[in-house]
């Protein structure tokens, strides 16, 4: 089993989710299993028994991706977003968003970001997914509030 | 089963609350303990009019809470949503851990189908 170690890095005040794990196959591999939909069904989607569609999954900058996951409950879920960014086999940015079967987004959209580092025969996965996408760092600390944001951090840490 | 996908309405009302850089500001500013509106404004160039929009919005989304009296009332941080929120963060990390489990399942799969088949495929 490769290393489950894979930490969840991070979760930051500006509700940030990092998690890095290690795979015991090559870079390219780890990639097409992230950026083909053939591939991408067989394992996106939270426990077995959840099955994956992906209506689209147009692999340019711009493009768009779409996929439905039916729980065991027979209930849809949507999920979508237009990628930002793809270097094959490197890194590929997206926005991902929760919608319903319209469309229409049914929680704010975050930004994920997927990069593939080249371990040899092992490949080092990192997922950073940003909940507030318009933020950054630059934002927060030209208000000089950084450390009242660790003030929140430690406090949601009490909840 | 577990829903992995919690679409509440209070939700969406708690982050497009949270959306506004400035009024994450105040969130971690009266994580801190209680303030008023012009202690709240001052690190903000921003007109105390600005800034009471932004404190409206905050207590619609039932973030904060004001006292009672008309000349100081206190904002107040309300726990409860921001949990809401954190708990959301955390279906995230579930939906992800849980598909690169099955992801790491599904590599091993090809690669010993891989070296069955030789590099025919």
């Amino acid at each position: 089993m490769a290393a489950r170690s894979d930490a969840v890095v991070a979760d930051s005040p500006e509700r940030v989710l990092i998690i890095e794990r290690i795979f015991d196959a090559p870079r390219e591999l780890v990639f097409k299993c992230w950026t083909e939909p053939e591939h991408l069904a067989r394992w996106i989607g939270p426990v077995k028994g959840f099955s994956s569609t992906i209506l689209a999954c147009e692999l340019r900058e711009g493009g768009s991706y779409r996929m439905r996951m039916r729980g065991f409950d027979g209930q849809d879920h949507w999920q979508q977003g237009v990628f930002r960014e793809i270097v094959p086999p490197e890194r590929i940015v997206r926005t991902f968003c929760w919608t319903d079967a319209q469309g229409t987004p049914t929680l704010p959209e975050t930004l994920l970001t997927v990069t593939f580092d080249d371990l040899g025969s092992r490949t080092k996965l990192t997922l950073h997914q940003a909940v507030f996408e318009s933020v950054t760092a630059g934002d927060l600390h030209h208000e000089g509030w950084s450390s009242a944001l660790d003030n929140l951090a430690d406090y949601m840490a009490t909840m | 089963m577990v829903k992995y996908v919690h679409v509440s309405s209070d939700l969406s009302v708690t982050f497009a609350a949270l959306a506004d850089p400035t009024r994450r500001a105040i969130v971690a500013r009266l994580a801190t303990g209680e303030a008023t509106v012009s202690e709240l404004a001052e690190p903000f160039e921003m007109s105390g009019p600005a800034i009471s929009r932004h404190l409206k919005v905050l207590e619609r989304a039932r973030l904060i809470s004001r006292g009672r009296h008309a000349q100081w009332r206190p904002c107040q941080l309300k726990a409860e949503p921001l949990k809401a929120a954190a708990d959301w963060l955390d279906t995230y990390r579930r939906f992800w851990e849980e598909s690169l489990d099955r992801l790491d399942g599904y590599l091993r799969e090809l690669q010993t189908k891989e070296k069955k088949h030789g590099r025919k495929k």
